[in-house]
């Protein structure tokens, strides 16, 4: 055994750049992963953390069914589900600085009991003592971006009058302060707060805190059974699959990024164990000479892949650790709201990073390994091995069977299937291209041969010719495509994914809106301003309405459909719904649901709803179904009807577009003054939505650099391979005349061809693989993705670049060589 | 015995070859020289490590010599630059070698046309040529077999008519019959003779059989780095 290890260990000293090479490639792949792993618990907790927000470990909240309506926290009994209870009032203030208004919403509790759930952490770290009177604790995001200190005076808007409070303290922007909207929470005293608002009656929520063990589901059950009906709210704080199921939305490049440094790692070192097999096919027939079997030769080759695999996967993990603290500690910075994002390292991730390393690296092996353990003693040991191969036509059609059934399988699966056929046909459609990619290769090479032969004669069409049934052009054709693929299929999907998040109200005709109580002498003040054209008044139901017993969160009414399916980009279900839907609003009583709505409801389209208010009802058919990102409505009436049914006089909110948005804008706060409003232009909105969620996608952007680096490191080690089997034909040609001048013109036209043809195979297999990653993604989806021919033609060029700029090696190289020696032996 | 004309093809003179291992220099040829006239036969015989082999690749310009100075045809190659010398290798010289260096991707005619087009000459313009060198070498019916579907004799057949489409002032074989069994290596030397009687073609060539030696005018024996 030792002698063996010995073997091995010289083996690697022998062939630095090729030992290297592998470690280097299966140290990236399992540092790749292990980011990609963490990224996403990394950012699942972070938006449980945004998520959860002033709750804390509360998860559970009790509200009474009016917005009037108050509660007590005596009414909650005292169960042994609960851990802990705190009752919170929640009311609504302005800052006004420099023209602008920003949203404050005021907060308070007991603070004893605030404690048991989110204690507000203070920034000398100090605790809380003698809160009373108009004193204010301000979060330091609020409190830097003002420039206020503990001990300022400020002054806040509370239904239109001056409110002075002294900033009493300067707390972290966590625990209560957290939020997901822009503008900032403030704490007050409970006392100061119920008296300026004159609620002492009771809080406007309660939070509970479940004890150990305990799940939401059950404590949701526990209280609704001991609750009188109809008196309390009781909901989940946080829907828990929901945001998994978003961080996973989010970190789906990631993955993509995992797959093809994988995809990579397997392919360099598959390449690189055909060639070393090859070079130690004597060192494998002395030991069948000397009676080793077939067994003990593979488990000796085998045992060196194990050794890169375990260096590789352990010291991956450490550097993965490091390039995770470095991506989220930039991330951390980044985001607007200031949100430390915390590192999460979990044994899943460090174990499967380092076994799928380990795998990787044995199975990359195991094929040539076992090939060459199992050739005849006699043949090996007079070097007169013929590789066996299959037939080729069996090969290319096999290939094109697979790339078709890669193309439709995904088209035709079942939505529940959707993910496990993409992940086939992803497979699928790099491991046909590799199959094909010998035809093609030959193919394109017939072709080259004439263009060159007319441009550069017979230089030229000799080393297109050399393309031909040339495994080593090929084998570099094959790396090439699957990093420029890697990289074309990781850009266009993250800038999806950027856009997507992002850029909620793509596709949506709207340019600015205001969310905010408006009379209709306010909103025919917006239709007046100049530059005006579309200006669509909703009347808004946040929680009002019931529909067969089921709460919609917030339902709007409209007076021109036609408008509001433009303005916020509804997409109906069945393509024949819109127009059904527009004259149906023109006639009857008619509601449209969103799809979740309608799933959540049970009913389907064609069915009549009972719209209530608790005082009025009246039966609504359901027209249509709908999905839409610019707004997070359930349901849909006519304006008309609305206000004949539920009495709503004044807008809620108002979408318009004009030639000038901003200046619209700016009219539309003067005409709010001192009223509490969220108005913005789309261009605003997405600005600060793009800061927030560009900071999360930066470390995808960081991480393609990595899948750059692992596709270098493999065209290098090619390229060296390449180099290694084409040494004694480089050394034929001179042999028979090729002077240095030729063999440099013919190595750059070969390597030209290499790079131009493995980029427009990746070029056209990438956008196949993207359409399968929009086609298992489509039904979570309403975005079209935009694919940028740059982005294409960018990947392709700079795989041309790569490749030009790695014949310089063996260029350099060949020019030292000595015939003879690679000739004669 | 052909007769001879009084020209000479290659002049080797006071040629001297060290190799340096590590630390230890070996003198691998010392103080060689040599002549060799137009249409001669020679065969250059010599024991394994005698420098026979070195004597060839020098004589023929695939390597260079430590000290000393060698003519092809009154040409001294010993200071040419490498695009000189690989024009002469394309258009005065042909070699065969013992294990035949074939491009594997290429096919019989495309391996033989080889020097040809690597000298800028058009395909069609030898038409003929190939035509007469595939009847020849006897791979009439093989041109567009590539070299691994062929025999090692037909092989070495392939690597002569390389090495003689160009016209080469002289061919030089380096063991074209090593790889071979006894009865094709006879028929490859029956094959270099037939070259050599019909156009009074130079060759030069280093073997380690006396039976193959037997087709050539006359025998150069190497032995420690020297001619005897």
């Amino acid at each position: 055994m030792r002698i063996i290890i010995k073997y091995i260990l010289i083996n690697g000293k022998e062939h630095k750049a090729r030992t290297a090479v592998m470690l280097l490639s299966i140290l990236i792949s399992s540092t790749l992963l292990f980011v990609s792993f963490s990224l996403a618990s990394s950012y699942e907790s972070a938006q449980e953390k945004m998520a959860r927000g002033m709750s804390g470990s509360a998860t559970v909240s009790i509200h009474a069914p009016g917005e009037s309506d108050s509660l007590k926290i005596e009414d909650i009994p005292v169960l042994p589900l609960i851990s802990a209870k705190v009752g919170m009032l929640k009311e609504s203030c302005f800052y006004h600085e420099n023209g602008y208004y920003e949203t404050v919403d005021l907060i308070a509790a007991d603070l004893s009991q605030l404690d048991e759930i989110n204690k507000p952490r203070l920034l000398d770290g100090r605790e809380l003592k003698d809160f009373s009177g108009r004193k204010i604790i301000l979060p330091d995001r609020f409190t830097l971006k003002y420039g206020i200190k503990k001990g300022d005076k400020i002054t806040l808007q509370i239904g239109g009058n001056p409110v002075c409070f002294e900033v009493a303290e300067i707390a972290a922007y966590d625990t209560v302060f957290l939020r997901k909207t822009r503008g900032a929470t403030a704490l007050l005293p409970l006392s100061t707060l119920s008296g300026l608002f004159n609620r002492t009656d009771g809080y406007n929520e309660i939070l509970i805190k479940p004890a150990k063990g305990v799940s939401t589901a059950d404590l949701i059950n526990g209280l609704e059974s001991v609750l009188p009906d109809g008196r309390f709210q009781v909901s989940e704080i946080i829907n828990e699959t929901q945001i998994k199921a978003d961080a996973r939305q989010k970190s789906m490049p990631f993955f993509l990024i995992s797959f093809f440094s994988l995809t990579i790692s397997v392919f360099i070192i598959y390449s690189s164990y055909k060639v070393i097999t090859l070079d130690r096919l004597p060192v494998i027939g002395t030991f069948r000479s000397i009676g080793a079997t077939q067994k003990a030769v593979t488990r000796i080759l085998l045992l060196e892949s194990l050794l890169y695999g375990s260096i590789g996967g352990l010291f991956g993990i450490p550097v993965g650790m490091a390039v995770l603290k470095l991506i989220l500690h930039g991330m951390g910075k980044s985001l607007p709201q200031g949100i430390e994002i915390p590192v999460v390292i979990t044994p899943f991730s460090i174990i499967a990073s380092f076994t799928t390393a380990f795998a990787i690296s044995l199975l990359s092996a195991w094929i040539p390994v076992c090939r060459a353990s199992r050739l005849p003693i006699k043949e090996v040991v007079l070097g007169t091995v013929e590789e066996p191969s299959p037939p080729r036509h069996l090969i290319i059609g096999s290939g094109s069977i697979l790339f078709l059934i890669s193309i439709f399988v995904p088209k035709l699966v079942p939505e529940n299937m959707l993910n496990l056929a993409g992940g086939f046909s992803l497979s699928g459609l790099i491991a046909a291209t590799i199959l094909i990619i010998p035809l093609l290769t030959n193919l394109v090479s017939i072709g080259l041969e004439w263009v060159y032969g007319l441009l550069s004669h017979n230089i030229g069409r000799l080393a297109a010719r050399n393309m031909r049934d040339n495994k080593n052009i090929t084998q570099n054709i094959t790396l090439l495509f699957i990093s420029i693929s890697a990289v074309i299929a990781i850009s266009v999907v993250g800038d999806f994914v950027n856009t997507y998040i992002s850029d909620v109200f793509k596709g949506a005709e709207l340019q600015g809106f205001a969310d905010g109580q408006m009379t209709p002498e306010f909103v025919d003040q917006v239709k007046n301003i100049d530059g005006v054209h579309k200006v669509l008044p909703l009347f808004v139901y946040k929680n009002e309405l019931h529909g067969n017993g089921v709460l919609f969160s917030r339902l709007e009414a409209t007076d021109n459909l036609e408008w509001y399916n433009s303005m916020l980009a509804l997409h109906y279900t069945k393509p024949l719904m819109e127009e059904q839907a527009v004259s149906a609003f023109a006639a009857n009583r008619s509601i449209l649901l969103s799809e979740s709505c309608l799933k959540r409801t049970g009913l389907t389209v064609g069915d009549t709803l009972t719209l209530s208010n608790g005082s009025a009802a009246a039966s609504y058919v359901i027209t249509g179904s709908f999905k839409s990102r610019a707004t997070d409505v359930e349901a849909v009436i006519p304006c008309s009807y609305a206000a004949i049914d539920f009495g709503m006089k004044n807008y809620g909110f108002l979408a318009y577009t004009a030639t000038d948005p901003d200046g619209v804008m700016i009219q539309i706060r003067d005409l709010f003054g001192n009223t509490q409003n969220w108005s913005r232009t789309v261009k605003e909105f997405n600005e600060d939505a793009h800061s927030t969620v560009g900071a999360f996608l930066k470390p995808m952007h960081s991480l393609t650099y990595f899948i750059l680096l692992l596709a270098a490191i493999g065209v290098i080690n090619n390229l060296l391979i390449n180099y290694m089997q084409k040494r004694r034909t480089i050394a034929m040609y001179h042999s028979i005349g090729l002077s240095i001048r030729q063999n440099r013109r013919m190595t750059v036209i070969e390597s030209f061809s290499c790079g131009m043809l493995g980029a427009a195979i990746s070029i056209f297999v990438s956008y196949m693989e993207i359409r399968t990653i929009f086609i298992v993604a489509g039904p979570k989806i309403t975005m079209e993705p935009a694919l940028s021919a740059r982005t294409f033609l960018m990947a392709g060029a700079s795989g041309i670049l790569i490749t030009l700029s790695g014949s310089v090696i063996p260029i350099i190289k060949s020019r030292q060589m000595k015939i003879i020696e690679e000739i004669k032996f | 015995m052909k007769p001879l004309t009084s020209t000479i093809a290659v002049e080797g003179r006071h040629i001297v070859k060290d190799f340096r291992l590590g630390e230890t220099i070996t003198n691998v040829l010392k103080d060689v020289s040599l002549e060799v006239m137009q249409g001669e036969f020679v065969s250059i015989m010599g024991p394994s490590g005698s420098g026979k082999s070195t004597l060839l690749y020098i004589l023929g310009g695939l390597d260079s010599p430590t000290s000393g100075t060698i003519r092809l045809n009154g040409t001294d190659i010993s200071h040419l630059k490498d695009e000189q010398m690989s024009r002469l290798r394309r258009q005065k010289i042909g070699f065969v070698f013992q294990f035949y260096n074939l491009i594997p991707n290429l096919n019989v005619e495309e391996n033989i046309m080889l020097p040809l087009l690597l000298d800028g000459r058009k395909w069609k313009d030898y038409k003929k040529k190939l035509s007469y060198i595939l009847e020849l070498t006897g791979l009439s019916d093989r041109q567009k077999h590539t070299p691994r579907e062929l025999s090692g004799g037909q092989q070495q057949r392939v690597a002569i008519a390389r090495a003689l489409i160009g016209s080469p002032e002289i061919l030089f074989a380096d063991e074209p019959t090593g790889n071979l069994d006894s009865k094709t290596g006879a028929e490859i030397m029956h094959l270099l003779h037939q070259i050599n009687e019909e156009s009074k073609q130079t060759i030069i060539m280093v073997t380690h059989s006396a039976e193959a030696a037997k087709s050539s005018s006359r025998i150069i024996t190497v032995r420690d780095g020297m001619v005897e």
